[in-house]
Formats: structure tokens, C-alpha cells, sequence
């Protein structure tokens, strides 16, 4: 299986943990080739967001995750739909999807 | 004559003629009412009970009862350019004229908000807000003009929106909404549009809302970005549909509060002025097409808009539908009364002038005294270091001549060795400063806990910040 590639784009201000980078493409290895546990080969969002965690968050990961998911005020989007209407952390990263982290805004 | 004095006796005429100006405007207002030209001007003798659309009346109490279809001449010349519109049309144009439309915050989003929906010729508009008028509104809340500093939002606001249109009705709350007052406030109102600053009125609104079965426009904006949606939709029932489609209501998105330390504010953050300015008029444009009975499929209902001003882009993403297990709006509620939202969010609903008080005294210092180190040569060691905690956009701002900067938001590991290195190879004292005297005792607090503590009595804390060095030393460094 050849390499996943995602475009995973931050919004709302989710992008100043991740070196004001609002857009990246990014590629996976196959599953187990990254965890060596790992008995499959797709990625769900729920190792994804690992994956962000090891290769792109620098520090104050309390701002981004919570538990094995994402913190509350952060809204993940699969191919612009709200991830629990495919399935949130079980959604499987399908090549060439869009994921978005959306922090929401409080200001007015 | 001085100029300057000529300027002052100016200014205090001016000022007398607009007091003046003010009571007569007022009185006119008042008359007006009492001829009630605004709303029941338009109830109609068309009577509803024959039609349809009765059903929709009795079984929602809050839904708007229309019985207007006549307009009156002046009326359809007013409104002419909108009641053209197919969408829109002379019913429309009477819908909104007996429309009640409640705005919760008359700042960046409340004021371009509440302006459309005045020239629109909503019936009643309703504003809530405690605050007063600051010159640093000014470049987004378009409504607040150089003379209403310091009145309140809500009359600042009235007063334009009663220039744009003296056929509607302007109604002022100059309250902080909270769950005691809320239900009074919103009580006959047909529509709310969120156009708060803080976390626990949005969910407070949002229960609101859900209780007296009216939606809610949500908008908000910070920075270059701002976000869009309509919650707790309910479409109208008709008398042959067995199904009525309701949209998600805030909780059923966002069912758990974001952790405070990850909220922040216009006045911390900053917010370019237009931003605001295009979500609250989005919001009036949908409460415009709400009001008209525009159907649900064509609103932002159970979808997100999500503006990015800084790349011009624009997203519309599907939200959720409603959760089955709301605790607010599901068939069986857990929520069943306005609660106590700032304990729920862990955070205030008020701009926060939050006085920490977490270092010993010993390690704190005026203003005053920062400034007689730096100019005195009070210690042997030379004048101290002064590391500025507040964030980098702030401190090329203004800052103190010579200061250091090292934002709080990135003060973790490798900045706490940098200023160990400084303690160790020179023996300056090193004060911490910040715009109100909150982060630079959290930086201190962090690096008494850090370093070793034979370096401790050479750190410092600015008491107050640039706010108390603006009032003690320098009285031209610009508060903000």
C-alpha cells in the first residue's frame, strides 16, 4: 500500500500550535509500518490525531487533545462535514481527504 | 482667541445643543408611540383564524402572528427596493414589520446587525448590553460615534437606529443578561441573535432559546476570523406535514465548554474591524430570510459558516443533526431551567479584570519604583533587565525603551533556561512586565518554581503592568 496523502488544514486559531501553518499536505505510511503494534494498515482519525501529536504539535498539547480525542471548542471536519456524521475518531482516512481542526470563536 | 480655547467653548456648545437635541428627540419618540405608528400601525383585519397558517401560531406561542397583509403607501415606497424581491415581497415586508428581534451584544456583530435589521423595518428591536461605549470600539462598532463615550451601548445605539427608521421600536435593556433576568428580557421576542463576546452567554442564550422555542443566530469573530450558525430551528408546522424538521441547537454541537485557558477576546487578541462587521451582517441578512418564512433548507441551519479573512476564504460545513440526547433539547432534558453558566464554562461572562495576587510580596514592584531602578541607578549591579510577557503584536506596539520581549503564550522550557542562563552569567535584576500585572506574576511564579533559589530575590513583578506605569511614570504610553 503506497503512502496516504491528507490535506490537513488548521482554522480559528488552531494554527498557532502548529507553527501558524494553516494548510499542509501531509503523507501517512501505512499503518503498521508507523506503529509497529499495529495490526492494520488504515488510518482512523484516532491514530491520526496521534500522529499530528509526535510529528506537529511542539508543546502545550493540552490545548489541542483530551484524552484519546481532540479538546472541547475544537470541531473536526472530514471533507467539510462534522466528523461525527462519518464516524469521528473511527472515520478511515481515505486518500486525498481534507481534515480540518476548527477551534470556535467566542469574540464579538 | 487660543485655539484651544476656542476649541473647548466649541466643544461645550456643541454639547449643550445636542442635550437639547437629545430631550426633543426623545419627547418626539415618546409621542410617536403613543400614536403607535410603529407596530400595531399594520395589524391588518385580515383575520388568520381561516388560514392554514394558524396551526403554525397556536401550536409554537413564541411564532410570530401574522395577521398583517396591508401596507400602508409610505410604507411600500420605504421598503420598495426590498419588497421587489420575489423573496421577499409585500407579505414578507409585513412579516417583518410586526417582527421582534432581540440582539444580545451591541458591539462588533450587534451593531452592523441591528442597523439592517432597522432599515429592513423590523417591528421591534430589542438591545441588551451593560457595557459602555470605549474609544477602542470604535473601529469595528459602527454604531458608537467619538461623542458617546462612556454612555451606554444601548442608548449610544438606539439613538442611531431611531435615526435610521422612527417607524420602528427600539426597546434598551441596560443589563448584563444572566439566567435570572433572561427569560423576562426575551419574553415575545421572535428571534435572538447572539452577538456576545463570551462563552457563558452563548450557552446561556442558547438554553434560552431552546426554552421559549425561537432560534438563534450565533455569530461570532475574533481576529481575522468569524463563524456562523443558526441553532435550535424549529420549521413551521403545517397542517398536512407529519414531520418537523429541527435543527441542532448549540449543545447538541458544542455539548462541553472549551477548557478557559483556550478562550480568547477582542481585547486580548484583537480583531480586525470588518470581520465583525461582515458576520453581524450576515446574521441580520438570515434573520431577515428567517423572518420572511424563508425555508430551512436555504438558512444556515445545521450548517457552519466559517470565514477566513486573513485568506478570503469561506467555508460551509455540514454540522451534526440534532443530538437525541441533548441535554437541553432532546425529548427528555436534563437541563430544564437557566443555570449558572459561568460556573459551567469555569470562566466570566464579563471582560475579564482579573486580579492575581499568586507571588510573595516581596517580589512585586510599582511602576514608580521600575522606574527609579532604571533611572536611579539604585542597585550596584546596573539597571535591571525587563522581559515584556505580553504577545508579540502587543509589544511592537508600545513598550518600555530598552525592554525585552518573551510572550507568556510561548514561556515553556526553553525560554525558562534562557533566563536561568541570564541569572547565572550577569547579575542584574530581571523584572517581568505585562499589560495588567496578571501574566508577568504567572511567568514569575513559574520561574520561582524552576530555578534555583539563590537566584529568587533578584526576579520581579510589575504590580498593575503598562497600565500602572502609564498612570505613575509615563503618561504618554498609550492605554489600551
Amino acid at each position: 500500500m503506497c503512502a496516504l496523502k491528507i490535506d490537513l488544514l488548521f482554522g480559528g486559531g488552531a494554527e498557532l500550535l502548529f507553527d501558524k501553518i494553516k494548510k499542509r499536505q501531509v503523507e501517512l505510511p501505512p499503518l503498521n509500518k508507523y506503529f509497529s503494534d499495529a495490526k492494520k494498515t488504515e488510518w482512523t482519525i484516532r491514530e491520526f490525531i496521534v500522529w499530528i501529536k509526535d510529528n506537529l504539535l511542539r508543546e502545550r498539547e493540552e490545548l489541542f487533545i483530551q484524552g484519546d480525542s481532540v479538546r472541547p471548542g475544537i470541531l473536526v471536519l472530514v471533507n467539510d462535514s462534522d466528523w461525527e456524521l462519518c464516524g469521528e475518531l473511527d472515520y478511515q482516512l481515505q486518500n486525498n481527504d481534507c481534515i480540518m481542526f476548527i477551534s470556535t470563536l467566542h469574540g464579538g | 482667541m487660543d485655539p484651544n480655547d476656542e476649541i473647548a467653548e466649541l466643544e461645550y456648545e456643541i454639547a449643550l445643543l445636542r442635550k437639547k437635541l437629545h430631550e426633543k428627540e426623545s419627547k418626539l419618540i415618546q409621542l410617536k408611540g403613543q400614536c403607535q405608528v410603529a407596530l400595531d400601525f399594520f395589524v391588518d383585519v385580515e383575520e388568520p383564524s381561516t388560514s392554514g397558517s394558524s396551526v403554525s401560531s397556536s401550536s409554537q406561542p413564541q411564532e410570530v402572528v401574522r395577521k398583517v397583509v396591508k401596507l400602508p403607501s409610505w410604507a411600500i415606497t420605504r421598503y420598495s427596493r426590498q419588497i421587489i424581491l420575489p423573496e421577499i415581497g409585500v407579505s414578507g415586508q409585513a412579516k417583518l414589520c410586526v417582527s421582534k428581534v432581540l440582539v444580545v451584544g451591541v458591539g462588533g456583530l450587534g451593531c452592523p446587525a441591528a442597523m439592517y435589521l432597522a432599515g429592513a423595518g423590523v417591528g421591534q428591536i430589542g438591545l441588551v448590553d451593560y457595557d459602555t461605549v470605549d474609544l477602542t470600539n470604535l473601529h469595528r462598532q459602527v454604531l458608537h460615534l467619538e461623542r458617546d463615550q462612556d454612555i451606554s451601548k444601548v442608548e449610544s445605539a438606539a439613538d442611531k437606529l431611531r435615526s435610521i427608521n422612527s417607524n420602528i421600536k427600539v426597546v434598551t435593556y441596560n443589563v448584563q443578561l444572566n439566567s435570572k433576568n433572561a427569560e423576562e428580557i426575551a419574553n415575545g421576542y421572535h428571534l435572538v441573535l447572539d452577538c456576545t463576546d463570551n462563552i457563558p452567554s452563548r450557552y446561556l442564550l442558547n438554553d434560552l432559546c431552546v426554552f421559549l422555542k425561537i432560534p438563534l443566530i450565533s455569530g461570532s469573530a475574533l481576529k481575522m476570523d468569524g463563524q456562523l450558525s443558526i441553532y435550535g430551528y424549529k420549521a413551521p408546522l403545517t397542517r398536512d406535514s407529519t414531520y418537523q424538521y429541527r435543527g441542532p441547537c448549540y449543545r447538541c454541537v458544542f455539548p462541553k465548554p472549551p477548557p478557559p485557558e483556550t478562550i480568547g477576546s477582542c481585547s486580548a487578541q484583537g480583531v480586525a474591524g470588518p470581520v465583525p462587521g461582515i458576520i453581524g451582517t450576515l446574521q441580520a441578512l438570515e434573520a431577515i430570510k428567517y423572518l420572511t418564512d424563508i425555508s430551512n433548507e436555504k438558512l444556515l441551519v445545521g450548517r457552519l459558516l466559517i470565514f477566513d479573512g486573513e485568506d478570503m476564504t469561506v467555508r460551509i460545513t455540514s454540522l451534526r443533526p440534532r443530538n437525541s440526547k441533548c441535554a437541553v433539547c432532546s425529548k427528555k432534558p436534563t437541563i430544564r431551567a437557566l443555570g449558572d453558566y459561568e460556573a459551567f464554562c469555569k470562566t466570566s461572562a464579563r471582560e475579564q479584570e482579573l486580579e492575581l495576587d499568586i507571588l510573595p510580596e516581596k517580589r512585586r514592584i510599582t511602576a514608580t519604583y521600575l522606574n527609579r531602578m532604571l533611572t536611579d541607578n539604585l542597585s550596584k549591579n546596573g539597571p535591571p533587565i525587563v522581559i515584556d510577557v505580553r504577545s508579540e503584536g502587543e509589544f511592537r506596539m508600545c513598550r518600555i525603551e530598552g525592554s525585552l520581549s518573551s510572550p507568556k503564550e510561548k514561556f515553556g522550557q526553553v525560554q525558562m533556561e534562557k533566563v536561568s542562563k541570564l541569572l547565572k552569567s550577569r547579575n542584574n535584576e530581571i523584572v517581568f512586565i505585562c499589560r495588567r500585572g496578571n501574566d508577568s506574576q504567572i511567568v514569575v511564579r513559574q520561574l520561582l518554581d524552576g530555578v534555583d533559589r539563590m537566584y529568587h530575590d533578584r526576579l520581579y513583578d510589575v504590580i498593575g503592568g503598562l497600565h500602572q506605569w502609564a498612570k505613575q511614570v509615563d503618561p504618554d504610553f498609550p492605554i489600551y
